[in-house]
């Protein structure tokens, strides 16, 4: 679960360096691209692909990881079999996104320990949104349909990037969250459709959450030259209001058609198929991005106790003769 | 204490802030094990991607959890990625095996039959698809196996990319461990199939 | 009460509750696959207890989520073992280990039950437990044979762990009629092979399994009778769906 703005990742002044790459593989490298074929771990790559996509991957691997915790925090009180069953396996899955995220990443060179390390030290980011706490079972289900729904839309785009590694784990990836927008939807219709009670805690998340949900996808994207390389690198594969607006179109009338209001009064379609909306506030989305967010502490504080009660068992399993490889594809 | 709407987390009793761990001990870094799975009797094994794991057995738990959980599978192997001899990558549309050095005669016929191994041969047909397994052939060495391969498979194109595995470094799973997977199928709460909500929708709306 | 339901109901409890303790580790495990692996023998268990209490709902008891979520602690009848809190690795190990192997005997016993409905259920569920006793032998033998820290801590586990895992073989009332309608071989057999089977794995690492006679069964459980953990595990499980208990989830 991932929006392609956790953090304002593109620089926008930096030098790119292209000027120090080897002008002959880098035309052959860009001619690739161009023709549709992937880029493949051992493959010759400029530095800023290299570094650019490391730091995509990682996030959305830590996005999964961190995504995991406020839908865990409904994981014992899922009401029903049915539930409570779906609830377990979705969680699973935002792990098993991040392990295959995080192997993805590694084949560009960095180690996983290094990367968890980074979280559990503040030093990376993740999708904001999981700054913020689901306080009932229905704000589970909102991150269950919403920010899954806005992932997908993230993911299918970034599965037709040009990195093979992260391809692969993106086609894996997709057609298990065909399975939680499903879920999701499924929880928040019952919900929507429900009784009294029931509507009322789903349309009061769904406040609380649009948003951030309205952030999800980042500020609008400040063209540069670094963007523009990315593009055509096909790293970064939509802008950030593209991934809105298409978000916005597939999945507002949905939850219109439920009965349930959006806490924007700005909020509608107008006559070019455009979606107008209030801006988001992103003093705030930059206040909570850099730590001051409802649950930024708790989030990070509780990946260094799964690590830290867990060492004893990594150093119990590990063997010494082992020795390290990156994954190869 | 951390406040927590996460019953599981206020348990954990954490204090409210703690210094920054320090930087993860690279110890705490396992080997990677490249896992492959079989999804229909009778079909080819394809790559599904790679587990951290001290050990294959403890790579064979992982595996299958990781990537067998969801689709009906007949069968996995697991292999170091250590063990795996890698060609380069070549074009889409083209065949590594073309760009093949040729080893020197003596090189292929030195060993005896004797000195003979099996090799499982994978290989990548599209750049940004997964490794299939093609076949084994008997070589003295991974280079040896690589030549056996062209002319074995040579003739199948494309081929982007070649994995040579000796056979003795995968860990296969049993036949009789085929029963592991026959649940997998039931499991329908993990599939989207079972969340049909459109008739409670139209029902809402007519009700409205 | 009748033996098929008095067999199914502590059939039934046990794994819906050892299901949820061990769904709360989902996102906070040591490894990230094992974190995978650990949520998927949870989902299991809940599956089998809902297949379990389906049964009982085909014989004319509640529906299985009124049976899961609206009961109280006097009414479950799993042992003690399934209820305690998940605690540190260690013990959740242990008790997955010391667990799994009997429930494995137990459903490849009951693939022949004179009651044919459980026998279907024992039969199909019978690869999965296989894939969950080989991931507690897996461990077992690995920490039990690694550093001292691991093996102290799996040695302090399983003793603490053994009286409670007793307490899975105490017996009820029905007991006799379970065995002489064939229903189940009854649990002194399966005890008697669960020691066999927990002892040919121990014997490969270098934990010692004390001397069971000498132990002391925690039992009460399958007598309705538990822990202090058991009713706000209970509150917690049902808080949601007590919400309102006319809604549709």
């Amino acid at each position: 679960m991932y929006g392609s703005a956790s953090t304002h990742d593109i620089p926008t002044q930096a030098a790119t360096g292209l000027e120090n790459e080897d002008p002959i593989l880098l035309a052959e490298f860009e001619a690739r691209i161009a023709r549709g074929e992937k880029i493949e771990p051992t493959d010759w790559m400029p530095q800023l692909y290299r570094k650019q996509l490391t730091r995509m991957i990682e996030q959305h691997a830590h996005s999964e990881i961190i995504g995991s915790l406020p839908e865990g925090t409904w994981i014992t009180r899922a009401p029903g079999f049915r539930r409570k069953m779906a609830q377990m396996a979705k969680v699973q899955d935002e792990v098993g996104h991040a392990q295959l995220l995080y192997s993805a990443a590694e084949t560009l060179g960095k180690t996983r320990e290094q990367m968890l390390s980074d979280l559990v030290n503040g030093k990376s980011k993740y999708s904001n949104v999981f700054n913020y706490p689901t306080p009932t079972w229905a704000d589970s289900n909102v991150i269950s349909w919403l920010i899954d729904a806005g992932a997908i839309v993230n993911q299918m785009a970034n599965a037709k990037g040009s990195y093979g590694p992260y391809c692969r784990a993106l086609d894996r990836i997709c057609a298990e969250e065909a399975f939680h927008l499903k879920y999701g939807h499924d929880a928040v219709v019952h919900m929507a459709t429900g009784t009294p009670i029931q509507r009322k805690m789903m349309q009061e998340a769904l406040n609380r959450w649009w948003p951030a949900i309205m952030t999800f996808f980042g500020p609008s994207d400040k063209m540069s030259v670094h963007t523009e390389i990315l593009m055509r690198w096909k790293v970064k594969m939509a802008t950030n209001d593209a991934c809105r607006q298409q978000f916005l179109d597939m999945y507002v009338p949905k939850i219109w058609e439920i009965g349930l209001t959006l806490p924007d009064p700005n909020l509608r379609k107008n006559e070019d198929g455009v979606w107008e909306f209030s801006e988001p506030d992103w003093e705030d989305f930059k206040r909570v991005i850099n730590g001051d967010g409802p649950c930024n502490a708790e989030r990070i504080a509780v990946r260094r106790a799964a690590e830290e009660n867990g060492a004893w068992v990594r150093r119990a399993m590990q063997q010494p003769q082992a020795r390290y490889v990156r994954p190869l594809a | 204490m951390l406040f927590s709407f996460d019953p599981r987390i206020s348990r954990l009793e954490l204090p409210e802030s703690a210094p920054p761990p320090p930087d993860k001990a690279a110890l705490d870094q396992f080997p990677t094990y490249e896992v492959f799975h079989q999804r229909k009797e009778n079909t080819a094994y394809v790559y599904v991607g790679p587990v951290h794991a001290p050990e294959a057995d403890v790579a064979f738990l992982f595996g299958k959890e990781q990537f067998s959980r969801r689709f009906p599978c007949t069968g996995m192997w697991v292999v170091p990625t250590e063990a795996i001899r890698v060609t380069e990558y070549g074009d889409d549309q083209q065949s590594v095996y073309d760009r093949l050095p040729l080893l020197p005669a003596d090189a292929l016929t030195t060993a005896d039959a004797a000195g003979l191994e099996a090799y499982d041969i994978f290989h990548l047909k599209k750049r940004g698809k997964a490794h299939t397994h093609v076949g084994q052939v008997q070589a003295a060495s991974p280079e040896a196996a690589l030549q056996a391969a062209k002319a074995a498979f040579g003739d199948q194109r494309p081929v982007v990319n070649v994995w040579v595995i000796r056979s003795a470094d995968l860990l296969r799973s049993d036949d009789d461990d085929r029963d592991m997977w026959t649940t997998t199928p039931d499991k329908k709460y993990r599939e989207a199939i079972a969340y049909k909500v459109q008739d409670r929708i139209d029902r809402f709306k007519q009700e409205r | 009460m009748n033996p098929t339901l008095d067999l199914l109901y502590r059939l039934a409890d046990d794994q819906l509750i050892l299901g949820h303790r061990n769904s709360e580790w989902n996102g906070l495990g040591p490894i990230l696959e094992e974190d995978i692996a650990f949520s998927s023998m949870a989902q299991d268990k809940l599956g089998h207890s809902l297949q379990l209490y389906t049964l009982l709902h085909e014989l004319g008891e509640a529906e299985p989520d009124t049976v899961a979520f609206t009961r109280n602690t006097p009414q479950f009848h799993c042992c003690q073992l399934t209820e305690l809190p998940i605690g540190e690795y260690d013990f959740s190990l242990v008790r997955h280990f010391l667990f799994d192997h009997a429930e494995l005997l137990r459903f490849e016993a009951l693939a022949d039950s004179s009651y044919e409905p459980l026998a279907l259920v024992a039969r199909k569920v019978k690869g999965e437990l296989k894939y969950h006793v080989l991931h507690a032998n897996t461990w077992v033998k690995r920490l039990g044979t690694a550093t001292e820290e691991a093996i102290e801590r799996m040695q302090a586990a399983l003793e603490f762990t053994l009286p409670y895992a007793l307490g899975i073989f105490e017996t009820t009332d029905a007991e006799s009629e379970i065995i002489s309608s064939g229903l189940f071989v009854g649990e002194e057999q399966l005890q008697r092979r669960w020691e066999a089977s927990i002892s040919k794995v121990l014997a490969q690492t270098a934990l010692t399994l004390p001397d069971l006679r000498l132990l002391t069964p925690v039992t009460g459980g399958r007598h309705g009778q538990h822990t202090e953990h058991l009713q706000p595990l209970l509150d917690e499980m049902a808080e949601v769906f007590r919400l309102d208990p006319t809604a549709d989830w």
